[in-house]
């Protein structure tokens, strides 16, 4: 604290004394100096409105529970959700069976990909149910295995919603028209031909 | 006045100084593989330790405590000396600190790859290297305090009082959240459990930023800005300011990374209030340096110093705005998730310590060895190259999350979801994940340039590592305020008195948000079919942690429909119970799979896709980036533990039956046998004892006893059915009250707080659509009708008796602005 040079312009090269308060004189730290300056006004205020709004935000959802929260958020997208969308058209109405080789091959390439890992490449079963037998649990109505396909069930069948309409209608058509009724063999040429 | 002969000890800033770039370019270069293998997963070369999910928590560790960490120390021992004209307080406990440092950093990089880890983020190390960090840690604290005491100024700078608070608080945070049972020497299991433990690791997570990355850095700042530029600091009074509140409300903020989880609505709301509080208080700092500028941008021009300090704190303005912004809850359904996150914390980690850290570098290096920087052109090159990688960087990022989070929630008009296939949302951001790629390279290729440059500024110069000095004694000043003296004023020169409050300020946060949660049984509903997890499905759940999955798999579904229509019902507190740790993740590089057992969900697997996928994700599914796990089918399930692990768990408050840790061995056989029984029924022969059959267990355990709960309610429905037919409604004014209570906060949204209707009917005229007796009323709440949720799980047979009692109360009040009459005409 020797170097008691008081001219600040002497110290500092760009201090600048028409807009700079004082330099604390008395502050000096290895060489550092401060000056007096106020915090600029605009941060303040910016920092006292986040204040308020944060008591607003507090008060509009929990002191006077004007604003949902979160479940019941949930509650309202759900509501709003379920009166703007119809079910979907393949659900609500009869699905027919599609009979030409392109989407019974599409189907069948649904079927390698996504089920036969349980029910058996030729649809014997395995984890899964036999498909190529007269017994059904939830009903082969083209209707009833669809549903099944889409949703799954709670016994450990996947549900396969993520998959479009479109090709659930495909593999439907191929397990009801190719696997089914007894038409798998264990001729290898039996799942891709056309009968 | 006398001068006292001292020396600075400048030996141990120049270790800290080397440890610095070389753990810097080492955890670049982990975080490089990492990012690499996002766009390329071929990249993992199937080895188990260079999967991402072992990478990534290597490069944070690596970033946040060996570069960063061992920058702070850097600049600490160096700025603390000086501003407080002292040696260190002990040389025993700097070489301790240094040596501490490494060896823990080594033992990071040695048990991170090999899965040795407790899945908190930042907090990933295990028991007894936590206990290293704490005692190495203190020793740091116990250095710079002894050294305050010993001051020969008055008063304590600002820079000081930043590194203070940094030492309280990571010290409070590191012990806080890493108090855990040991199970043996490389595995424990934390004490929190589920939702108690994702709000002391977030409160521990955001502040480890908050007093690693960013207090220290301040510290930094307030030094090296103003000698950098030879400039006076702006305002002194800004310095207080938002000196406090900083450190005050940071630790509130803690939250904001569980919006719309399962956390009760107050604690996300403090998160929220108080990030958005967090603004001024952050920008104070970038506000003091830049100011602090005016008059010497000249110098900017020409200084690779200045303009790293410049570039620096701007982005350090940027991501605390960024932050608070990301704290509403509206646009962090948006950005939390995603590829977001991992822009925004770049921003601060390549821009604020990154650049802050070069920039320290470059200044400091040339001072210590007594010479010029041997190349400035070559530091504005780096600068250049840094500031582009930056960019390079993060902007394809916002990119991919912007582009993502949209996919994610997109429904056709049909109202499904657009992009139902996960992976699709994937492949579109794959070209982001490529360019991220080559802007993380152009920031690595900087730092190569900066070695050389640094070297032979080394090589040109030698270092004094014992600097001879002087300095006039501490005057003994009255222990009470002078006349005049500002309070703030007279704590500067209190050490310990401001040491106290500084803890008092880091300490309330955390205490109110996390003693609440733990103490008060109501913020986490317990849901009675939520079971323990079986042996083998606790070994899996170590696996799933060794593994990282939680680095790219949440276990955490929002309450938005774009989510349960993809993943299945929204995640519930209760659920989380028995979790120790919590793994509910805070990225979505794969889909959530919280509900990945619950059978016939969406999100069910059978055991032998399970098999399958893990041996090859992508014969599934084209495209995956997903690793393969060979290892899961040749490596034996390692169940020698089994018995600590229950009795650690029953020790934690897991109910197992009494006497259970000695049954456990059999029954994970007998569970394992079990699935390996049903593979083989699939034509997959494994033995019951590899590792891929308890990781089939634990993931068929996820959301599966809620699934549960919803198949025995089905065959339940006799009984059911005779709880309904007992009903009648209460006429007593306390149930009315309180149904009337749970009709506000539940059903008025839909309709209306008197019951006049909005989107659901009018409750109060003389018609209804589901039958008009108590009973009736009783089951439509419980059951749900239409479009109508059922409330059967949410709450309990009185609760749904007193709404159904109040609601039935209602019938006839014919409320005000009533929504016009739906279905038949009642007579009460």
């Amino acid at each position: 604290m020797e170097n008691k040079n008081t001219n600040p312009k002497e110290i500092f090269e760009g201090y600048n004394e028409k807009y700079d308060q004082k330099l604390m004189i008395e502050h000096d730290y290895d060489g550092i100096r401060e000056l007096d300056n106020p915090p600029p006004p605009w941060l303040m205020w910016l920092f006292y409105l986040t204040v308020f709004w944060a008591l607003g935000y507090a008060a509009y959802f929990h002191f006077f529970h004007i604003g949902p929260l979160q479940a019941e958020e949930y509650k309202i997208e759900m509501a709003e959700a379920a009166k703007k969308y119809k079910k979907s058209d393949a659900e609500t109405k009869q699905i027919v069976l599609l009979t030409d080789e392109t989407s019974l091959n599409a189907g069948a390439a649904v079927y390698a990909k996504s089920c036969a890992a349980c029910h058996g490449p030729k649809g014997k079963g395995g984890i899964g149910v036999n498909l190529t037998d007269n017994k059904w649990i939830y009903g082969n109505s083209p209707e009833n295995v669809f549903k099944t396909i889409k949703n799954g069930t709670t016994k450990g069948m996947a549900s396969f919603s993520s998959l479009p309409d479109k090709k659930l209608i495909q593999v439907t058509s191929f397990i009801l028209l190719k696997l089914q009724p007894q038409k798998a063999t264990d001729t290898e040429s039996n799942t891709n031909s056309d009968n | 006045m006398t001068q006292e002969k001292f020396y600075y000890d400048n030996k141990i800033v120049k270790l800290f100084a080397y440890a610095t770039i070389f753990w810097g370019i080492v955890g670049m270069l982990v975080g490089l593989w990492a990012a690499t293998e996002l766009a390329f997963p071929s990249w993992n070369l199937n080895l188990s330790f260079l999967t991402f999910g072992r990478l990534r928590p290597l490069h944070t560790n690596a970033i946040v405590f060996a570069f960063t960490g061992n920058a702070i120390f850097t600049g600490s021992y160096y700025v603390v000396q000086r501003l407080l004209k002292a040696r260190m307080f002990s040389d025993f406990l700097s070489k301790f600190n240094f040596w501490g440092w490494q060896l823990i950093i080594v033992l990071a990089a040695i048990t991170l790859p090999l899965g040795i880890t407790v899945s908190k983020e930042y907090a990933e190390l295990e028991w007894p290297i936590d206990i290293l960090i704490a005692v190495v840690w203190v020793s740091y604290g116990w250095n710079l305090i002894g050294t305050l005491l010993k001051r020969r100024v008055q008063h304590i700078y600002v820079a000081i009082w930043f590194f203070l608070a940094s030492f309280v608080a990571v010290a409070v945070l590191h012990i806080g959240n890493s108090i855990e049972i040991p199970v043996n020497f490389f595995k424990s299991y934390t004490v929190y459990a589920g939702v108690q433990d994702a709000v002391v690791q977030w409160w521990y997570g955001h502040n480890a930023v908050a007093f690693f990355l960013t207090t220290p850095f301040l510290g930094l700042m307030y030094y090296f800005l103003p000698k950098a530029a030879n400039r006076p600091i702006y305002s002194y009074r800004l310095s207080i300011i938002h000196f406090w509140s900083l450190i005050f409300i940071y630790m509130w903020a803690g939250p904001h990374h569980l919006l719309y989880q399962a956390l009760p609505d107050w604690a996300q709301t403090l998160g929220v209030v108080f990030s958005i509080m967090l603004l001024a208080p952050s920008w104070g700092g970038m506000i003091n340096g830049l100011l602090t500028l005016r008059g010497a941008w000249d110098k900017v021009r020409e200084s690779a110093v200045l303009k790293f300090f410049v570039v620096a704190v701007t982005a350090y303005g940027m991501s605390t705005f960024e932050g608070p912004m990301l704290s509403i809850k509206t646009v962090n359904s948006f950005t939390h998730f995603t590829d977001w996150t991992i822009a925004h914390v770049h921003i601060g980690g390549m821009g604020w310590n990154g650049f802050m850290t070069f920039g320290m570098l470059y200044w400091l290096i040339p001072r210590l060895f007594n010479t010029k920087l041997h190349s400035e052109k070559s530091a504005n090159t780096h600068f250049w190259i840094g500031t582009l990688g930056m960019l390079a960087y993060s902007i394809p990022l916002y990119w991919a999350a912007f582009t993502q989070t949209l996919m994610w929630k997109e429904f056709t008009d049909a109202g499904y979801l657009a992009y139902p296939e996960f992976l699709d949302t994937v492949t579109q951001i794959i070209p982001m994940y490529i360019t991220r790629v080559f802007g993380g390279i152009l920031y690595i290729t900087g730092i190569i340039i900066m070695l050389p440059n640094l070297i032979k500024t080394i090589k040109s110069g030698h270092i004094i590592e014992n600097e001879e000095t002087y300095a006039a004694p501490r005057e003994k000043l009255a222990k009470k305020r002078l006349a005049g003296e500002t309070p703030h004023r007279w704590i500067e020169r209190k050490a310990v008195h401001f040491t106290i409050w500084v803890l008092i300020a880091i300490i309330v946060g955390g205490l109110v948000e996390i003693i609440p949660m733990i103490t008060v049984k109501s913020n986490i509903p317990t849901i009675a079919a939520v079971k323990p997890y079986t042996p083998l499905e606790l070994e899996g759940r170590d696996l799933y942690i060794k593994e990282g999955c939680y680095t790219c798999h949440s276990q955490s579904i929002r309450p938005f429909r774009s989510e349960t229509e993809r993943y299945g019902e929204y995640s519930k507190q209760g659920e989380f119970v028995y979790d120790h740790p919590f793994q509910w993740g805070s990225k979505r590089t794969g889909p959530d799979l919280a509900r990945s057992g619950y059978r016939g969900g969406k999100m069910f697997r059978p055991a032998v896709w399970h098999y399958e996928h893990f041996k090859d994700p992508q014969k599934f599914i084209e495209g995956s980036i997903m690793p393969a796990y060979p290892w899961f089918f040749e490596n034996d399930l390692d169940y020698s533990s089994i018995k600590r692990k229950i009795e650690v768990m029953q020790m934690l408050g897991v109910p197992y039956p009494a006497g259970y840790a000695d049954k456990a061995e059999a029954d994970l056989k007998k569970q394992a046998e079990g699935i390996a029984a049903e593979l083989k029924k699939a034509g997959k022969d494994i033995a019951w004892n590899k590792q891929i059959i308890a990781m089939i267990a634990y993931l068929h355990k996820l959301g599966k006893d809620i699934s549960l709960a919803t198949a025995d309610n089905k065959s339940n429905a006799e009984g059911e059915k005779t709880k309904i037919l007992n009903f009648t409604a209460s006429s007593n004014p306390e149930d009315l009250k309180s149904g009337a209570e749970i009709f506000k906060s539940t059903c008025a949204a839909c309709h209306g707080a008197n019951g006049e209707g909005v989107i659901g009917p009018n409750l109060g005229d003389n018609f209804t659509l589901h039958g008009s007796n108590a009973k009736d009323i009783f089951k439509v709440i419980s059951d749900g009708a239409g479009i109508m949720t059922g409330y059967k799980f949410q709450f309990d047979q009185k609760k749904l008796g007193q709404v159904a009692s109040y609601v039935y109360s209602l019938l006839g009040t014919n409320p005000k602005n009533g929504q016009d009459p739906e279905g038949e005409k009642i007579q009460k």
